[in-house]
C-alpha cells in the first residue's frame, strides 16, 4: 500500500458563459492539458471519479460515465460523487482513497458543471431545493438568504461591517482579473461594490459568487507512480470532511460553519501542521460572509476578527495568509461540480511555483476549503510539496 | 393541506396533523419518549434511532434571532417580489425558519419579540409566519 498519494496532473477549462461546449466537451478541456501535464497516457489511467452535483445542470442522468466513456478511458471503473457545491473536493476525497487503498495506481478526478443554460431565476430555484424541502425551502429560503442570515448574525455578534464584507469582493476580483481562467477577469472599486443591487439583505450581487460552466482534472498517483511520472508532484498530505445540520435554524451558532472547524481540526491533525504553517490557502467565498467565517473557522485568524483580516489585508499575497488569489467562486466562477477540483488545480500550481502574477513566494504548504450548501458538508485538504 | 408557499413533497401522516392543528392556531413538535429530545419542526423518528415520538404543543413567542430581506427570489416565488426570511428563537429554545411579515425591514433589529401565526395562504395551502409582537403583549 502506497504511504503517500501525490498530485501528477492538473488541467482547468475557461469558467464562464459556456454554452458553446457540451458537459462532456468542457470536461475533455480540462482532462487533456491535465493528461500532458502528467505526461501520460490516457490509457495509464486506473478508475475515475467524476464530480457532478446536479442532473438538473446536466441534463443528464448519471453524467459520470458520459464524461468517464468520452475522454476515452475506456472500461475502467468509474462512480460518481456529490456533495452539493463541495463535489469537486468529495471527488478528490474519494480519489485518495482509491488510491490509498490500493484500489488503483493512477485516479483521474474531473469536476464538471454546466449551469448558465438555465435562466438566474431556475438556477436560483435548483440550488435553492438543495436546501430542507420540508421546512426551510417551502418558506422561500435561498442559497444567498440562508448566508445572509449568517451575515446579519455575524455583524450583529462581532460588528463585521458591509464594507468589509465588500472589500472581500474587491480583493477576489483584483486577483481574478490576472486568472485567464476566471469568468469575469475585470478589478472593481469599493465604491462599485457598495453600491450594487441588493440580492439578500445585507448581501449585494458582488457579495455573491458566479453562476458558471466550468471543468477541472487532477490526477492522483500512488508515491511509486508520482515519482515515476513527475519531478515535482504536490503530495495530498491531510485530509479533513464535516458535516452539519439539514435545517438551518437547528445550528448552535450563526456566525460560524461548525463543519468548517471540524474539518480543519482533522485536515491539521493529519497533516502535523497547525493553521500558521499554511503558506497558501484557497476558500469557499460563494458569499464575501462565507469567506470572512472562513478566515476565523479555518484559524487564520480569531473568531469575530474576520473583518479586520480582510481589512488589514492579511488575505493579499503579502498579508499573513494570501486567500483566493485565484479569484475565489467570486471571481473565478462557481460551476459547481468544478470548484472544488479546480481548488486543487490552484493549490498544486502555487505549490509548484507556477502561478505567474499570482505567485505567492516559496509557497510549501497550501490548503483548500471547499463547502457543500450553507455548511452542511464541508471538506479542508492540506498540500505540501 | 399543504404547508409553505411552495411545495414539492407528498403529504404524510405526521404533516396531515402538523397542519390540522396550524389551522387552530396551534404549533406543534415533537418529543422522543425514549432520551427526551425535543423536536420543532416535528420529527417522524428521533436522531437517537427511536420511533417512539410523542406530540407536544410548542411555544409560539420568541425572539428574532437573524434575518434577511430576499430581494431575488428563486421562480416558484417570483410572483411574491421582495419578502423577509427570519429564524426566531422560541421561549421553549426550540428555532424555527419562516417569513416575518408585519414589520419593515428598516424597523427590524436582532432580538426583536415576535410571534408565530398561521396563515392560509390559499385554499389548500397553509404557513406559519412571525409577526412582531403586539406591544401590550410584551
Ligand atoms: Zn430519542
Amino acid at each position: 500500500m502506497t504511504e503517500k498519494v501525490g498530485i501528477v496532473g492538473i488541467g482547468h477549462a475557461k469558467f464562464g458563459k459556456r454554452t458553446d461546449v457540451t458537459l462532456r466537451e468542457l470536461a475533455h478541456e480540462a482532462v487533456t492539458p491535465a493528461l500532458v501535464d502528467a505526461e501520460i497516457n490516457v490509457k495509464d489511467i486506473d478508475a475515475s471519479v467524476i464530480g457532478v452535483t446536479s442532473e438538473e445542470f446536466a441534463a443528464q442522468v448519471s453524467p459520470a460515465i458520459l464524461v468517464h466513456d468520452y475522454v476515452g478511458i475506456g472500461n475502467k471503473p468509474v462512480f460518481r460523487v456529490e456533495a452539493a457545491c463541495a463535489t469537486g473536493s468529495a471527488a478528490v476525497r474519494a480519489g485518495w482513497s482509491l488510491v490509498k487503498s490500493g484500489l488503483a495506481d493512477v485516479v483521474l478526478v474531473v469536476g464538471v458543471e454546466t449551469m448558465t443554460h438555465l435562466g438566474t431565476p431556475e438556477a436560483t430555484e435548483v440550488i435553492a431545493r438543495a436546501g430542507d424541502t420540508r421546512w426551510e425551502y417551502p418558506f422561500g429560503a435561498t442559497f444567498p438568504s440562508y448566508y445572509a442570515l449568517m451575515a446579519i448574525a455575524h455583524m450583529h455578534k462581532y460588528g463585521t461591517t458591509r464594507e468589509q464584507l465588500s472589500m472581500v469582493s474587491v480583493k477576489n476580483h483584483m486577483y481574478g482579473a490576472m486568472n485567464p481562467y476566471a469568468h469575469i477577469q475585470k478589478t472593481i472599486t469599493l465604491e462599485e461594490t457598495m453600491k450594487s443591487a441588493m440580492i439578500c439583505h445585507p448581501l449585494n450581487l458582488y457579495d455573491c459568487c458566479l453562476i458558471s460552466d466550468g471543468a477541472a482534472a487532477v490526477i492522483l498517483a500512488s508515491e511509486e507512480k508520482a515519482k515515476r511520472f513527475s519531478d515535482t508532484p504536490v503530495w495530498l498530505v491531510g485530509l479533513g470532511a464535516a458535516s452539519d445540520t439539514m435545517m438551518i435554524s437547528e445550528r448552535e451558532n450563526l456566525t460560524e460553519l461548525k463543519a468548517t472547524k471540524t474539518a480543519a481540526e482533522r485536515a491539521y491533525r493529519m497533516a502535523g501542521i497547525t493553521s500558521s504553517d499554511v503558506d497558501v490557502a484557497v476558500v469557499h467565498d460563494c458569499f464575501t460572509i462565507a469567506e470572512i467565517m472562513a478566515y476565523e473557522d479555518l484559524g487564520f485568524c480569531k473568531k469575530g476578527e474576520g473583518g479586520k483580516f480582510i481589512e488589514e489585508k492579511q488575505s493579499y499575497i503579502g498579508g499573513k495568509t494570501p486567500i483566493n488569489v485565484d479569484g475565489g467562486l467570486k471571481s473565478k466562477g462557481h460551476p459547481l461540480g468544478a470548484t472544488g477540483v479546480s481548488m486543487t488545480v490552484e493549490i498544486t500550481k502555487q505549490l509548484r511555483d507556477e502561478a505567474g502574477k499570482r505567485q505567492v513566494k516559496g509557497a510549501e504548504i497550501g490548503l483548500s476549503h471547499n463547502v457543500g450548501e450553507a455548511g452542511q458538508y464541508c471538506f479542508v485538504h492540506v498540500y505540501s510539496r | 393541506m399543504i404547508l409553505g408557499y411552495v411545495s414539492c413533497l407528498p403529504e404524510t401522516k405526521l404533516m396531515a396533523k402538523f397542519v390540522e392543528e396550524l389551522k387552530n392556531e396551534r404549533l406543534m413538535g415533537t418529543r422522543c419518549r425514549k432520551c427526551g429530545a425535543k423536536y420543532l419542526p416535528p420529527r417522524a423518528h428521533c436522531k437517537c434511532g427511536s420511533a417512539d415520538v410523542e406530540w407536544f404543543e410548542a411555544s409560539r413567542q420568541g425572539k428574532i434571532l437573524t434575518y434577511t430581506s430576499v430581494g431575488f427570489p428563486p421562480q416558484s416565488m417570483s410572483k411574491h417580489k421582495s419578502y423577509i426570511v427570519a429564524i426566531a428563537e422560541l421561549q421553549d429554545g426550540s428555532k424555527l425558519l419562516a417569513q416575518l411579515t408585519g414589520v419593515s425591514l428598516k424597523m427590524l433589529r436582532v432580538g426583536m419579540p415576535v410571534q408565530v401565526v398561521s396563515r392560509p395562504v390559499s385554499t389548500d395551502k397553509i404557513v406559519y409566519e412571525l409577526k412582531p409582537m403586539d406591544v401590550m403583549e410584551i
